[in-house]
């Protein structure tokens, strides 16, 4: 993917995800919940978004990947970054897919606000800056309270 | 121990650059310095259990990777490489994590570094993935994947296929043939030749042999249970011409790597005689 195709994709308004979001167990059952959904747009039927909330390691993510190209942006709440270039980036970070970094390079993003225990929240802000239009709602992951390795 | 001091006894035998802190449910996080291949840092977490302490990622490793691909699961062989890393470091795969034991408190740094090593080792599964995009032929140098491996992939995760790869069948000539895939759908089963080539002479190499093969192997067309034959471009690469295609439609359906969305019709569509 070049990185105008991908500035394209990122500018396009008429993304987006139809139906609602559930959190499903990590299939492997750790004490994780995932999902996946289709991302509609002038692209075709190329893009998804993946999320992936971990109570237990505080961690959560949400994802969009291009079929052939693999994972172009990303938000990363929970775990820390080393930029190419040695800089630390802390545990509120996005990947943004360029040419020469490929996914490698991540920033603070300004516009999530939201901590990683508020996955819904955080997902709407994530859908605004992404040019996401989700029809739908997103549930909220169940809960652990125990902590069970 | 308390998190407290748990995290105190790390800092003692572990260098600054690995940062302790309490974390939810009474373990420990520890942050380590090592990068996964994104350059996301790696995390490991040690809590109490049983008699002793269990290392783990708490599944964080094989989630990133699922988070790297459309796809929802590893393919065989990656798993096979995960399993591998696994047991080369000692580190126990459970329930979806990453897992150490140990019970003796001068071993929990080498614990957690074992652990952290087997989280960056265990990621790097993504080099052989499909949607790794250096150009095609240093992704497949690096990770040791042909467009074979990927094409066996892309054929096992289709639904109602059965593959069975490197079949020998005889020919009219008596000469031993290496068939690339045998695939069966409900409707037939299938003989697909991989015609893959990187320069324009080797690609006409690739089809005059596989044209030999197809013409020695043709009884099989008409046996009792008749085979179909599919030749299948690897068109990756800008190595092949019309002629090459003509030639083989004498023989066999044609089918493009770059339009595999054809190929379980292609698998489905009566031989014609």
């Amino acid at each position: 993917m070049t990185e105008a195709e991908f500035d394209a994709l990122m500018a396009d308004r008429a993304k987006r995800i139809v139906g609602d979001i559930a959190w499903l167990p990590d299939p492997q059952h750790a004490p994780a919940l995932e999902f996946r959904k289709e991302v509609l747009s002038a692209a075709g039927p190329s893009i998804y978004v993946k999320g992936w909330y971990n109570p237990a390691s505080c961690k959560l993510a949400y994802t969009l990947i291009h079929r052939e190209t693999g994972r172009i942006y990303a938000l990363n709440l929970g775990r820390g970054h080393r930029n190419p270039t040695g800089e630390q980036v802390g545990d509120r970070h996005k990947h943004r897919w360029t040419q020469q970094s490929r996914d490698k390079l991540a920033y603070v993003p300004s516009d999530i606000t939201e901590p990683w225990s508020r996955p819904v929240e955080v997902w709407h802000q994530f859908c605004t800056e992404a040019r996401i239009a989700h029809e739908g709602t997103m549930n909220a992951p169940a809960l652990e309270t125990e902590v069970t390795p | 121990m308390t998190p407290l001091e748990l995290c105190a006894t790390l800092r003692n035998g572990m260098p600054d650059l690995f940062e302790c802190s309490p974390a939810p449910s009474g373990s420990v996080r520890v942050r380590t310095p090592m990068t996964l291949p994104d350059g996301d840092l790696v995390d490991v977490f040690m809590l109490e259990q049983d008699s002793g302490y269990v290392v783990t990622d708490f599944g964080d490793t094989l989630g990133w990777l699922r988070m790297q691909s459309p796809r929802s699961s590893l393919t065989q062989k990656q798993q096979a490489m995960v399993d591998d890393i696994c047991l080369t470091l000692g580190v126990e795969q459970r329930n979806g994590q990453l897992q150490l034991h140990c019970t003796d408190v001068r071993h929990f740094p080498e614990a957690v570094l074992l652990l952290a090593q087997a989280a960056m080792r265990v990621a790097s599964v993504w080099f052989t993935f499909p949607t790794f995009t250096a150009p095609l032929a240093e992704a497949r140098a690096r990770a040791g994947e042909t467009t074979a491996d990927q094409v066996e992939d892309w054929l096992r995760q289709q639904r109602q296929l059965s593959i069975r790869r490197k079949v020998k069948h005889a020919g009219g000539s008596g000469r031993q043939w290496e068939i690339d895939y045998e695939v069966s759908t409900d409707a037939q089963t299938s003989l697909v030749f991989l015609l893959t080539a990187g320069t324009r002479p080797k690609a006409q190499r690739v089809t005059e042999h596989v044209l030999t093969g197809c013409f020695d192997l043709r009884e099989l067309r008409n046996s009792k249970t008749p085979l179909a034959f599919v030749s299948l471009f690897d068109d990756t690469r800008d190595v092949w011409r019309e002629e090459d295609f003509n030639l083989m439609k004498g023989y066999s359906n044609i089918a493009f790597w770059s339009r595999r969305n054809e190929i379980p019709q292609i698998l489905a569509t009566p031989l014609s005689k």
